[in-house]
């Protein structure tokens, strides 16, 4: 059960306090700053007990979001609904942001009012919390459609015709009778997350995917929605048909409102969504890249001179020509006392630095087309070089992002609202992977 | 006008300002004044003064303004009683109101004004409420009956709101449901005996119903309170899984959890050999290999968890190796853990890949993170030992960098690797010593002296490089300082010729210069030792060595078992029980009950198996299950039943072993000694400075072999009120080694209570007074309970019986005999020293039965490589004979089933200190002639198996 939930700065000033069982005082919070800002990068952070008064606390929007409790609840739980909270705070305000939070207060208070009753979570679905709520959300932001400066989704290229400005996603759902961004919308967005490690000859020795489909709705009415995705996906791991490349998960999990009756036979997802963001389907791929893995490198370490290392890396990238690879950024640990470094890159767009402090060199390349080929030589100085230190170059680490991308092959065949509303809504996909940890060892 | 009045000015202006805007006619204006009032309030304001101000808003029909005033309600009401009064009409008209929305509104505020003078007015609206014809009212007032029960738990029985709450169980909206569960889940808690939540079949039944149904939270209440619940049988157990199953593949992560807390729980029940234990085992691993796939926080608390299946059921993740190898972006605290569990996991099928991991993993930036990788290493070639060689030659690698930390940490691992394959890879003992001069770190400082005094005999230069560490002896830190005494002492047993130096020096270094008593009582043995008895010294310091067990960092198994109830819960994160951090009784007591509903082998779950039975019949399971359940009727009787306690001597089969171990204790060959040791003058010379007062029983005893063989039958003389068997005393220290004192004794366990029965002669011309009696640390912690009660003294040829009560809780050292007891006399005339041996029956305790279900569990859990098996010949008993004989010995019969002529008994017995010690014994009943009995014995300790074997032998010949 949960005793207290309080939102706070990052500072630590007391945005929000709500005490439930009257059992706990308020200084609570105080100590809760105290202890978190105490904290030494080893300890884990999630759970922290003071004097039988348990405190968990997720970080987002630069905000601590704080339950306590002094019974023995399971933190699945309250961590579970502190993102729930935060999710929903950010549908109704628009925006996470200490601003939003402070000019909602009152809001803020009248959704923890429904949503937690005497420290038993009651509910956290917008469909019927929107019943309840009575306040009026006060948007921090104006939203406005022609505020471009943030151009693309995910940071992709504007090459399509139609492509949803990114902030477009970010705004009060409650805005029924406000005049602006009365626009019926839904988005959708595949997202996976690559985790990759490749052995030092070039071997891939693990690979996983998780994926989710998210949908983000804008509709003030509930019409069902039908999702249909690749006819030939299957799921588990002993499904395996004939030599066709079939597009495959390992496991999948759904949102409880959605319906799978036609799920078996024909994938698709039924779902009625509620106002505000959920995700509809969580999946994953263990073991087995369906494609090759979007970088391969072929580094090369020796030592030359006394004191400097020469480490060449030659980086492949396996992406389709048309696809592209943004915001690529390369780590490669240095020997320690390391003190300086001279680069030769193949394009001026690149940069790469040193940094000492974390024992590693930085080498960013913010666009790579597919089947294009860089490379890099790096000459590092480092003085009272050994040959064991050598060993401490590596493993390289990669993290990049590749818009319009899905490693699975999973697709989003259509997008049907029943019963049809005219003209009236507007529908978005949107792909992308991102590399969660991609290592790859030398 | 000062300063500071302009201030107060300011101040009261705020609030008279606040005054009439919430006095205002404007609805608009009054709501904003409110939510002012509000903020002030959250950030920490006192904004009670507005209190009446607030209150006259409350009469609205302004939903949202109502919602403000409830909220300050809530918050200032405790503090202003009297005017909190002022609310209850509106609340009581609220809760008639038309709009469901203000009923539930006003019912939930109610209960939130901690104010004991509004709770009477309370009862008749919530009593309505309880019975509101719309669900969202309902499910309002079945939490707020909670409420008012934490106020006044008296009322809320009173008006027996209870009884309505559990009509609400079968309610027909599941958000009620939910909620009337959640709420006397949180009632019983304070009520631990009571039958609130009764949960039986039919309730049972409705709860799984309203689980396909309710929101997420509410199947998370309800997961949670099927957790406590006991299935009647295996059936049950496996229909309630199936229903929970599909709930591992919510996306809510805490309902998957609840979901593994219930399987993992009703799975004990179901037999292992059942096509869908295994079903279910498969459908564990991938709700728990998703749960890796969530954000940092997540994954954290998921792996504390994991951590604690994988102890309980390695096989559900054992496939699943890859998912714990770290990622370069994780956070230390989650790599920690998946290191963690890597090694849990680590087998011979998967070392390979492990060993790879591990090796990347120790040239990572992260120090703590490498160092508990290099660890890892060590600890992978101690568990897998095919791996070992492997695990060896990584670390050399490793230690090749010479990056500090990494060599300390390896040298460290080495040290317990050579601990576990003796002998076997001290080839690499070179490498290590070149890294000599690195080393700043006490633990691997230590480590390396260990190695090095260990394998002294090899190393040519060892004293050279033990007294490079001698130079700075009082800078070190005691740890050092310890290993460095032994060590040295080592090497000079080992080269007693050229070492002689070195070892003086470091004796009088640890005894005359040193402040560490520690060190000092270890210098002065070490000294005595080599200056008295060299050989004895030999066998002491040079003793072979336990080998270290495989498993490290366990945690022990009746708090797992207890953490496996609370899966999901905190103490799953925090890894201790609810009960220690969780304050008051709230809680505690129920999630107590919890654990030991499971197969728990808490301290508590005896108890459980003598009351269990009548409340909750046990389950009937296939297999060896079906025919333990023949044998549910069978009446046994409880351990204080009219059988005769029979008390099992062990005297004869421990005699060699007491010769022995004394011979061995003494050194009485001294005289060969000094050959041995090279005889060179002036280390005698030397070594004759220690200081003289040699204890007298070290001195050159004669044999005392014969001495012991007499057995004296002086059960008569033993005038003990119980009448219970107790075996005949034996001398345990003879007159002539005691300067007159003869000690004869024997053991007996009356009433729970350990005594030590002596009888103790005067042989001696002089009157004997003074005595006293102390033991040395033994195997399982005996210690006299009170002073030997020798009142008046003892005159020559006198003899005086004693009987001296144990406790179980002095300090505990593993002896070899593991039941050996060496005990010291002190009378006036000087100090004697003798050991003795104690039948292990003495410490099997009386609620030592355990229930039928956990001992299946618990015979099944222990790895087969524990069972011993022994054959018990020339018995003329039957099997009900046996039981009743086996159980005056606190050794006590779980169940009997007869298979083909032969009766198998389940036996099971609970020493002091905590171990279950299980036992199937097969007793041929067809033929009378035939006279064998076979006995396997279980046990998670197995050393402690053959004495236990000794002791039914010993009872069932008696």
């Amino acid at each position: 059960m949960i005793s207290q939930i309080f939102i706070l700065s990052s500072k630590g000033d007391h945005l929000i306090y709500k005490d439930f069982r009257g059992e706990e005082s308020k200084d609570a919070i105080n100590v809760f700053y105290e202890m978190v800002t105490a904290l030494s990068g080893n300890q884990p952070p999630v759970v922290m007990s003071h004097k039988g008064l348990n405190f968990i606390h997720i970080r987002q929007g630069g905000l601590y979001w704080v339950a306590s409790t002094n019974t023995n609840p399971s933190p699945f739980t309250i961590i579970e609904f502190l993102n729930r909270l935060a999710a929903l705070t950010k549908d109704y305000c628009g925006s996470l942001s200490e601003k939003s939070v402070r000019m909602n207060f009152a809001l803020i208070y009248e959704l923890l009012d429904e949503m937690v009753d005497f420290g038993y979570i009651q509910t956290t679905s917008t469909d019927i919390l929107k019943n309840f709520i009575q306040t009026e959300a006060v948007s921090s932001k104006p939203f406005s459609l022609f505020d471009l400066s943030n151009v693309g989704l995910f940071g992709a290229e504007t090459q399509q015709s139609k492509v949803a400005p990114s902030v477009a996603a970010s705004r009060p759902i409650m805005s029924s009778r406000g005049e602006q961004g009365g626009k019926n919308e839904i988005f959708v967005d595949v997202i996976e997350r690559l985790s990759v490690v490749i052995g030092s000859k070039g071997v891939l020795m693990k690979a996983d995917i998780q994926g989710e489909i998210r949908i983000k709705c804008f509709l003030p009415t509930c019409s069902e929605m039908r999702i249909g995705l690749n006819e030939e996906l299957s799921i588990g791991k002993s499904e395996l048909k004939g030599y066709s490349s079939a597009v495959r998960v390992d496991e999948c999990r759904f949102h409880q409102a959605v319906k799978l009756d036609e799920f078996d036979t024909f994938r698709i997802l039924k779902v009625c969504p509620s106002q505000g963001e959920q995700t509809v389907m969580q999946y994953q791929l263990c073991d087995e890249l369906p494609c090759a893995p979007p970088f391969q490198l072929f580094p090369s370490v020796e030592k030359d001179y006394v004191n400097r290392v020469l480490i060449f890396l030659k980086l492949r990238c396996d992406l389709p020509p048309k696809s592209t690879a943004l915001n690529v950024s390369i780590t490669v640990p240095v020997p320690k006392g390391s003190t300086s470094m001279s680069q030769e890159l193949s394009s001026p767009d690149q940069t790469a630095e040193l940094q000492p402090k974390n024992k590693a060199l930085l080498w960013e390349i913010p666009r790579f087309p597919g089947g294009a080929q860089l490379s890099a030589l790096f000459k590092v100085d480092v003085p009272g070089l050994s040959s064991a230190s050598l060993l401490e170059v590596g493993p390289v680490s990669m993290s990049f992002e590749l818009p319009k991308q899905t490693c699975t092959g999973l697709q989003i065949r259509f997008l049907r609202l029943s019963p049809t509303q005219t003209g009236l809504s507007q529908r978005w996909v949107r792909y992308v992977t991102h590399s969660d940890s991609y290592t790859i060892r030398i | 006008m000062t300063d500071s009045k302009y201030f107060t000015t300011t101040k009261k202006g705020e609030i008279f300002e606040l005054k009439a805007e919430l006095n205002s006619d404007k609805k608009e204006k009054k709501k904003e004044a409110v939510k002012k009032v509000i903020a002030s309030m959250t950030v920490g304001k006192d904004v009670s003064a507005l209190f009446p101000d607030v209150v006259n808003c409350m009469q609205t029909d302004n939903l949202e303004l109502k919602k403000l005033v409830y909220l300050y309600l809530m918050n200032y009401a405790k503090s202003q009683p009297d005017m909190a009064i002022m609310a209850v009409n509106t609340f009581v008209k609220d809760c008639e109101d038309p709009n469901p929305l203000i009923r539930a509104l006003a019912v939930r505020t109610m209960g939130c004004i901690r104010v004991d003078k509004i709770t009477e007015y309370l009862c008749e609206p919530l009593r309505k409420c309880l019975k509101d014809e719309d669900p969202y009212v309902r499910k309002t007032a079945a939490v707020c009956v909670a409420k008012l029960h934490d106020i006044n738990a008296q009322l809320v029985e009173d008006q027996g709101f209870l009884d309505t709450l559990k009509d609400l169980i079968s309610d027909s909206n599941p958000m009620v449901v939910a909620n009337a569960v959640a709420a006397l889940s949180e009632i019983a808690e304070s009520h631990p005996n009571s039958n609130l939540l009764d949960l039986n079949p039919q309730t049972i039944n409705k709860l799984l119903t309203a689980l396909n149904e309710c929101t997420e939270w509410g199947q998370i209440f309800i997961l949670d309170c099927l957790a406590n619940y006991m299935p009647r049988d295996d059936r049950e157990s496996q229909s309630i899984c199936e229903r929970v199953t599909p709930r591992l593949s919510h996306a809510n992560s805490a309902v998957v959890l609840s979901a593994v807390k219930v399987l993992m729980k009703f799975m004990e029940m179901l037999p292992k050999d059942l096509d869908y234990y295994g079903t279910l085992l498969k459908k564990l691993a991938p709700p728990l290999v998703t749960l890796l796939s969530a954000e940092p926080e997540l994954q954290y608390v998921a792996l504390r968890n994991i951590n604690l299946i994988v102890q309980k059921r390695p096989e559900i993740l054992k496939h699943e190796m890859k998912v714990f190898f770290v990622k370069y972006n994780d956070p230390i605290y989650v790599k920690l853990e998946k290191l963690d569990i890597m090694i849990r996991l680590a087998s011979q099928a998967n070392i390979a890949q492990v060993l790879a991991e591990l090796k990347e993993y120790a040239t990572e930036v992260d120090v703590d993170f490498v160092r508990k990788a290099v660890r890892a290493i060590g600890r992978c070639a101690i568990k897998v030992e095919q791996s070992a060689e492997r695990c060896v030659s990584t670390l050399l690698d490793l230690i090749q960098t010479k990056v500090n930390y990494v060599v300390q940490e390896a040298i460290v691992v080495i040290k317990d690797i050579f601990r576990k394959y003796p002998n076997k890879y001290e080839s690499v003992i070179a490498t290590l010593c070149e890294n000599l001069d690195s080393l700043d770190e006490p633990e691997a400082r230590a480590a390396m002296i260990w190695i090095v005094g260990e394998y002294a005999e090899r190393i040519d230069n060892a004293d050279e490089l033990l007294e490079s560490f001698l130079e700075g002896f009082h800078d070190e830190s005691t740890q050092v300082q310890l290993q460095l005494l032994t060590a040295i002492v080592k090497l000079f047993l080992k080269k007693p010729t050229e070492t002689q130096e070195l070892v003086q020096q470091v004796l009088s270094l640890a005894t005359q210069d040193s402040d560490n008593p520690d060190l000092r009582d270890r210098g002065y043995i070490y000294w005595r030792l080599l200056s008295t008895d060299p050989v004895a010294a030999k066998e002491v310091v040079l003793a072979e060595k336990p080998l270290i067990s495989e498993e490290t960092d366990l945690i022990e198994p009746t708090l797992l078992e207890e953490l496996i109830c609370h899966i999901g819960t905190l103490a799953s994160v925090y890894h201790k029980p609810p009960s220690a951090f969780v304050e008051g009784s709230r809680g505690v007591q129920h999630k107590k009950l919890t654990a030991r509903a499971g197969s728990g082998e808490s301290a508590e779950s005896p108890d459980v198996g003598l009351s269990g039975p009548s409340e909750a019949p046990p389950a009937v399971i296939p297999s060896q299950g079906d025919l333990l359940g023949d044998l549910l009727n069978l009446d046994l009787a409880p351990p204080t039943a009219t059988v005769p306690s029979v008390q099992p001597s062990m005297q004869m089969g421990a005699m060699d072993l007491l010769g022995g171990g004394l011979d061995s204790l003494m050194g009485d060959e001294s005289d060969t000694l000094g050959g041995d040791i090279g005889g060179s003058p002036s280390m005698g010379g030397g070594l004759g400075v220690a200081p003289a007062a040699m204890p007298a029983a070290l001195g050159g005893a004669p044999a005392v072999g014969g001495g012991l063989g007499d057995l004296f039958d002086l059960s008569g003389g033993v005038g003990m009120p119980t009448g219970s068997y107790v075996a005949p005393k034996t001398v345990w220290l003879p007159a002539m080694k005691a300067k007159g004192l003869e000690i004869s004794g024997t053991f007996a366990r009356r009433g729970g209570i350990i005594q030590m029965d002596l009888s103790l002669t005067n042989k001696a011309m002089s009157v004997m007074t003074d005595f006293a009696i102390q033991f040395n640390r033994n195997s399982f912690g005996l210690a006299p309970a009170g002073p030997l009660q020798v009142l008046t003294p003892l005159s020559p040829n006198q003899t005086i019986d004693v009987s001296l009560p144990l406790s179980t809780s002095g300090p505990v050292m593993k002896m070899e005999p593991l039941n050996n007891l060496q005990v010291a006399v002190k009378n006036n005339i000087d100090v004697f020293y003798f050991s003795c041996q104690y039948p292990i029956s003495m410490i099997f305790v009386e609620d030592g039965k355990m229930e039928r279900q956990v001992f299946l569990a618990t015979w099944k859990d222990i790895p087969n490589d524990n069972e011993a098996l022994f054959q018990i010949k020339d018995i003329h008993l039957n099997s009900d004979a046996a039981s009743n004989k086996l159980q005056g010995s606190n050794i006590f019969t779980i169940a009997k089933r007869t298979v083909e002529g032969q009766d198998m008994l389940y036996l099971s017995v609970k020493l002091t200190n905590g171990i279950w010690v299980l036992a199937e014994m097969r007793i041929q009943t067809g033929n009378p002639n035939y006279t064998e009995m076979e006995l396997s014995i279980k046990c998670r300790a197995p050393e402690v198996s053959p004495f236990v074997f000794q002791c039914y032998e010993l009872v069932l010949k008696n």
